[in-house]
């Protein structure tokens, strides 16, 4: 492979899938679209392999805008899983109900490439236009239903305030610039350590951070994400709850430990009080929720205050554990909205508690996985959840930061009620609301298979993982 | 000279913005919005950047801005956003909050003038004169920005995509 | 040896797994893969038994589990004579009970799915004793609270069932959230959590940070086995099938407390401070639980009082550092209130599910098995002698006579003859006199299969011979002997006083007064049911209400809790948070306006609060 196209390898096998799914479009067969999904899952999973094959080098290229790294190569296994769980779920959903088509395949392909940029970008610029490639793709994929008047409402809000926080983000770089003369990550960190730094790169930062904020819906621009997970197909609120979220944690976490480490007190102040906030509010208003899909949006919102409580602690300890954490909260994410999708039926949404009721008896194994999901998500053990918990909180008081990582502790006491809220009315209650009758189908249910497996593994063993991720985060911290 | 040229130029551009979002009739704030992109145009000018102010003018003033008259024209022909603002105490919020925005970043402007340092303003680097000149800007894009080039037409591409999707589904 | 321990948890994981995956279709035979699982983990218990018997102890891990930087934790396993004791219990005990299921849930439609829980409670237990750090004893702790929440709630239909399950847990987590503190406090004091390690330098820990983490464990083990103040989960759990009521929440789970707090006896005794509040409570729970049996007129409520009672007999012992006599009252309690409640759920079986003690009476003539068991078993309980109760109980009685303080010593005696009181008052009620039941239960009432009387018989012997490993002697009793590398014998010391002798029998006339008492109010005269269980005057109608703990509880915690979610829900979130950007209210009438003036308002709304976030972010940092 030439040296100069190596580090974006997978990135390439990813863009190229996406183009040939543009021509295959147009030949035949034409009434199914099926063949066109089972060839974005080929391009993910062969992306996913160029990955392993790649695992250990480190390169740059094209004038040091793209790295290789196993910083950026631990977020492609992340977002390629997100992905392909994403395209398996979505060939079970999309035909159902009736939006399959080659664009969407394309979409979910385009976005998952921005995604992956953004774990390889290492210029400021081109995490903008990373972005902005996954966001574009993400606000047409949200919209996909046209029968559903929410649908294109949501995704137009999404829009509308991507859009107001990219403007936030692009100020934010402009000033950077202003300070320091370039927009390259490294250069940037040596104007900044050079001298004391003044408010402007601040300033910048924190603009930088409102930007970031939005991707990965921290409070307070998090209000977003419960009307756009309602209104958008439940496939695409997978993807958005967990591929966007990870690859805007890979370019925050990128750009605070390997950049902005002369104000490292600077942002880990802030992010003390965001992490708290976002934890806070979102698992308190998750309880509220008696909408499944909108509780699990504030639920991901509180989780994201969880992964920043482990961007404060820092070190190979935090910034690993949120590494971890995010691959725990793919595999576990995608099985719950798996787990609801494959409950929705035609044009009828199981989406209320009510109509979980019973559940337990009339698809026992469905309710088993999902309750482990949910168990997950709680931090019980033996599921990943716990092990991710654990590291990102022991981190925490590791760096001494003590009433966070008790805070943390009380807000997962707190999610705990309204995580075993669904599984109560799943083995306790009598069957209402409306009846479903799902059958997954065997790629529902490999989606669900690999999901599972994911949080049983991580969380027997998470030791092997937690060791990659921490020798991950280590270039970063040099 | 050129100070009296951009005092004037920046209080017009200033007065344009402002006029194209407090004009209730929506084809006036398109006309304002030109005057106020061809300032920046001549302050690209006066700045040594005739690339893109060239490029402001075709592209926004013109073309751009074709498109939002026509679209204004189609949608709304002629018609007067009218009624009670719904979210009244939404505006009487938003004003504090700008303005509060607007004084912090004054702040650090102000501060990074006289404070020196990373940030400081002296700090600006040098980049030559003609920085914005055609030459210029084709190396950059060519050479160390190629890759970000490159992933904007793919950024293109996906907006096509979605536009087409979005399109074909309203016709359906 | 190191294979065969491994063994003991497997076998029952794998029996989980059967019959969770083919429970549809193994369905009715669902007790052809539980019981042999147990079974065969029971012979190897047994096995690792005579090793350790022999002076072997394990000491092993089975895969490295948790590394993170300097924190590194295995899966390990720790064999020594508690461990192997306990092993004993929770298998054998287990594995009767497994027996008398088979009997007892025979035609319930959640066959199998019982059995599942049943057998991961016991895998979940197993690794729970076996455990030989403190982050796998956490894990395993919560695993036992799960499948005790499960059990409870088995019959989810009906809806105490489901309520007490939920009150279980919530009172557990109580006490669990306290545990995982002193788990995390220890692990930050010490850096790291193996058992062996962690005592090895016990020292280098201030008493005042031994305290804390001591008292924290302690609220754990308070959650766990039901203690001052957390202990009302347990006589609502009496909800649950009554096979789960002897296993659990009699014989095994609810002596984890027990196990944990003399597991870690060096850092309770390296406070002080924590073992004086672990006797006094105990002592406190014995006497106060013990009261409140005497009212009750539910078979099993009653036997769940009991158990608080005779846990906080054991927390005494603990306390006052006998740690033999504690963990062989644990042993014979296991026996004997095992045999208690089967007895009670074969009384219950006969009379199609009848629990209340005014609707029974004179079924011993029908029951002849049911009935022997049964005394058998109220005798260990009271404390008389030959039976193991005895023994184990006036162990414990002499070691807070001659180490603790007198009030304690005396708080117990009173709990003695209570709890011969009210056992008898359970035996006379439900199998002498003239039965109270209605006619058509009364002609119904028949002796329960083989597959239920044998376990009785079994564990009514274990409760006649039991006792002998307990019969103190020149060189302390065998028991403490065994366990002598765990809990070193105490020198004896003699602190004057009573001999050991008239504290023997004292505490015999104490038992045996009880059961006199019993006697002259329940059988000396015809017994009224409209009288029992009516409130006859203030101390009566305060001990039938439970002391009104759980009114009180109630009122305190529950419902201002409840109130304050409703608060933050309705006024919090809907006023305040959205009112700050939207005026107070405005959002609730701009429900009832059309879809569009709605979603415009929202985006607005939401732009709003990012321009917010932005001026707060870029004030934060350039005011630092």
């Amino acid at each position: 492979m030439d040296a100069a196209v190596r580090p974006v390898a997978p990135l390439l096998v990813v863009a190229g899938t996406a183009f040939l799914l543009l021509v295959l479009d147009l030949l035949p067969p034409r009434g199914t679209k099926r063949h066109l999904g089972v060839v974005a899952l080929a391009g993910v999973v062969a992306a996913l392999l160029v990955t392993v094959v790649l695992w250990g080098r480190e390169a740059r290229a094209f004038s040091g805008m793209v790295v290789l790294d196993g910083f950026a190569l631990f977020f492609d296994v992340v977002i390629c899983y997100a992905a392909a769980l994403v395209l398996l779920l979505s060939m079970d959903y999309c035909g159902r109900h009736g939006i399959e088509s080659g664009e969407y395949y394309v979409l979910v392909l385009f976005s998952t490439l921005g995604m992956m940029l953004m774990a390889h970008a290492a210029d400021l610029i081109l995490i903008f236009l990373a972005l902005e490639l996954m966001s574009l793709s993400l606000y047409v994929l949200a919209g996909f239903f046209r029968w559903r008047l929410t649908g294109g409402e949501s995704a137009m809000k999404y829009f509308l305030l991507g859009a107001f926080a990219s403007g936030f983000f692009v100020y934010g770089v402009a000033l950077i610039y202003g300070a320091t003369g370039s927009t390259a990550l490294e250069r940037i960190a040596a104007a900044a350590g050079a001298r004391p730094p003044g408010p402007l790169l601040v300033v910048g930062l924190g603009l930088l951070l409102v930007g970031f904020g939005f991707k990965i819906s921290s409070v307070p621009f998090h209000m977003w994400a419960p009307d756009v997970y309602e209104g958008a197909p439940t496939s695409v609120a997978a993807l958005i709850a967990t591929g966007s979220k990870a690859a805007g944690f890979a370019a925050l976490l990128r750009v605070l430990l390997s950049t902005f480490k002369v104000v490292q007190p600077d942002w880990t102040a802030l992010l003390w009080g965001v992490a708290v906030l976002t934890m806070t509010v979102g698992n308190v208003v998750a309880i509220a929720q008696s909408n499944v899909k909108r509780m699990l949006a504030y639920s991901s919102v509180a989780h994201v205050g969880y992964v920043l409580v482990g961007v404060v602690a820092g070190g190979a300890l935090g910034a690993g554990g949120v590494l971890f954490y995010l691959l725990v909260y793919t595999f576990t994410t995608v099985g719950a909205f798996g787990v609801i999708l494959l409950l929705e039926r035609g044009r009828q949404e199981a989406v209320n508690l009510d109509d979980y009721g019973g559940l337990a008896e009339s698809h026992p194994v469905l309710a088993l996985v999902l309750a482990l999901f949910l168990l997950s998500l709680t931090g019980m053990p033996p599921t990943a959840g716990f092990a991710g918990k654990f590291y990102l909180f022991g981190a925490a008081v590791r760096s001494g930061y003590i009433w966070l990582a008790v805070i943390a502790v009380l807000n997962s006491a707190v999610a705990a009620y309204y995580y075993l809220r669904v599984i109560v009315y799943m083995y306790m209650r009598d069957r209402e609301g409306v009846p479903t009758g799902a059958v997954p189908s065997f790629a529902g249910r490999l989606a669900l298979g690999i999901a599972l497996w994911g949080v049983l593994q991580l969380g027997v063993m998470p030791a092997p993982v937690l060791n990659l991720a921490q020798a991950a985060v280590a270039p970063l911290l040099r | 000279m050129a100070l009296g040229v951009f005092l004037i130029v920046a209080i017009v551009a200033v007065a344009s913005a402002l006029a194209l979002v407090l004009r209730r009739n929506p084809i006036h704030g398109a006309l304002f919005l030109v005057v106020n992109l061809g300032c920046v145009a001549v302050l690209y000018l006066l700045l040594g950047a005739e690339f893109l102010a060239l490029a402001q003018v075709i592209i926004y003033a013109g073309a751009i801005m074709v498109l939002f008259v026509f679209a204004i024209m189609v949608l709304i022909p002629g018609k007067e956003e009218t009624g009670p603002d719904p979210l009244r105490s939404q505006r009487l919020m938003a004003v504090p909050l700008g303005l509060f925005l607007l004084l912090e970043i004054a702040l650090v402007l102000w501060g990074s003038r006289s404070g020196g340092g990373v940030g400081g303003a002296a700090s600006l680097p040098q980049v030559g004169v003609r920085a914005g000149g055609i030459e210029s800007v084709g190396r950059l894009l060519l050479g160390d920005y190629l890759f970000a080039f490159e992933v904007t037409s793919i950024l293109l591409l996906a907006a096509l995509v979605g536009v087409l999707t979005l399109a074909k589904r309203k016709s359906e | 040896m190191s294979n065969i321990v491994w063994l003991i948890p497997l076998f029952p994981l794998l029996g989980t797994l059967l019959n969770a995956l083919f429970g549809r279709w193994i369905d009715r035979k669902a007790h052809w893969v539980a019981v042999p699982a147990l079974g065969c983990s029971f012979l190897l218990s047994c096995a690792v038994f005579l090793k350790v018997w022999q002076g072997e102890t394990f000491t092993g891990d089975l895969f490295p589990w948790i590394q993170a930087g300097s924190f590194r934790t295995s899966v390990t396993a720790l064999v020594d004579p508690l461990s192997a004791v306990m092993l004993l219990v929770v298998t054998g005990v287990g594995f009767l009970i497994h027996v008398y299921s088979v009997g007892y849930m025979h035609g319930d439609p959640g066959y199998a799915r019982f059995f599942t829980y049943l057998n991961f409670f016991v895998f979940s237990m197993v690794m729970l004793v076996l455990a030989g750090n403190f982050l796998v004893l956490y894990v395993f702790w919560e695993a036992v609270g799960l499948c005790s929440y499960l059990l409870i709630g088995f019959w989810y239909t009906r809806r105490s069932a489901a309520d007490a399950g939920k009150k279980a847990f919530i009172v557990n987590r109580v006490g669990d959230f306290g545990f995982g503190l002193g788990v995390m406090y220890l692990w930050v004091a010490l850096g790291t959590l193996d058992y062996g390690e962690v005592f090895a330098r016990i020292g280098a820990l201030s008493p005042t940070t031994a305290t804390v983490i001591a008292l924290l464990l302690f609220m754990g083990a308070c959650g766990k086995s039901a203690q001052l103040p957390l202990h009302t989960w347990l006589p609502d759990a009496m909800e649950g099938p009554t096979p789960v009521s002897a296993l659990i929440h009699a014989a095994t789970m609810v002596t984890a407390g027990v196990y944990m707090v003399a597991r870690s006896h060096a850092l309770f005794e390296r406070s002080g401070v924590a073992l004086d509040v672990v006797a006094w409570v105990g002592g406190i729970t014995a006497l106060f639980a013990a009261t409140i049996a005497l009212a009750q007129t539910d078979i099993k409520r009653v036997l769940a009082y009991s158990t608080i009672s005779q846990l906080g007999y054991m927390f005494a012992g603990v306390g006052v550092g006998a740690y033999a006599a504690a963990i062989f009252h644990l042993v014979t309690h296991a026996f004997f209130k095992a045999l208690l409640f089967l007895g009670a759920g074969s009384v219950i079986h006969a009379q199609a599910g009848e629990q209340d003690l005014r609707k029974m009476g004179g079924l011993a003539p029908r029951m002849m098995a049911t009935t022997v068991t049964f005394l058998v078993g109220a005798a260990g309980l009271a404390g008389l002698p030959p039976f193991a109760g005895f023994f184990s109980k006036d162990e414990i009685l002499a070691s807070s006579y001659h180490r603790g303080p007198l009030a304690l010593w005396a708080l117990l005696l009173i709990g003695a003859f209570l709890t011969a009181v009210y056992v008898f008052r359970v035996v006379f009620l439900a199998f002498f006199g003239a039965p109270r039941m209605p006619k058509e239960v009364a002609q119904h009432v028949h002796e329960s299969p083989l597959v239920m009387t044998v376990p009785l018989g079994v564990l009514a012997l274990l409760t006649a011979v039991a006792g002998a490993v307990g019969i103190p002697s020149a060189h302390g009793m065998a028991f403490a002997r065994f366990v002598s590398p765990v809990f070193p014998l105490p020198e004896g010391v003699d602190h004057g006083g009573l001999s050991a002798y008239a504290l023997l029998v004292l505490s015999v006339v104490a038992a045996t007064a009880g059961v006199l008492l019993a006697w002259l109010v329940y059988r000396g005269r015809p017994v009224r049911a409209e009288a029992i269980g009516r409130p006859r005057n203030r101390l009566h109608a305060l001990v039938l209400n439970k002391y009104y703990v759980d009114e009180l509880y109630d009122a305190v915690f529950v419902r201002p809790t409840l109130r304050a979610a409703g608060f933050c829900a309705r006024t919090l979130d809907l006023g305040v948070v959205d009112g700050a950007v939207n005026g107070v209210g405005r959002l609730v009438v701009g429900w009832a306006r059309s879809m569009r003036a709605l979603q415009t308002g929202y985006v607005m709304n939401y732009a709003m609060a990012t321009l917010a976030g932005a001026v707060a972010i870029v004030g934060f940092l350039l005011w630092r």
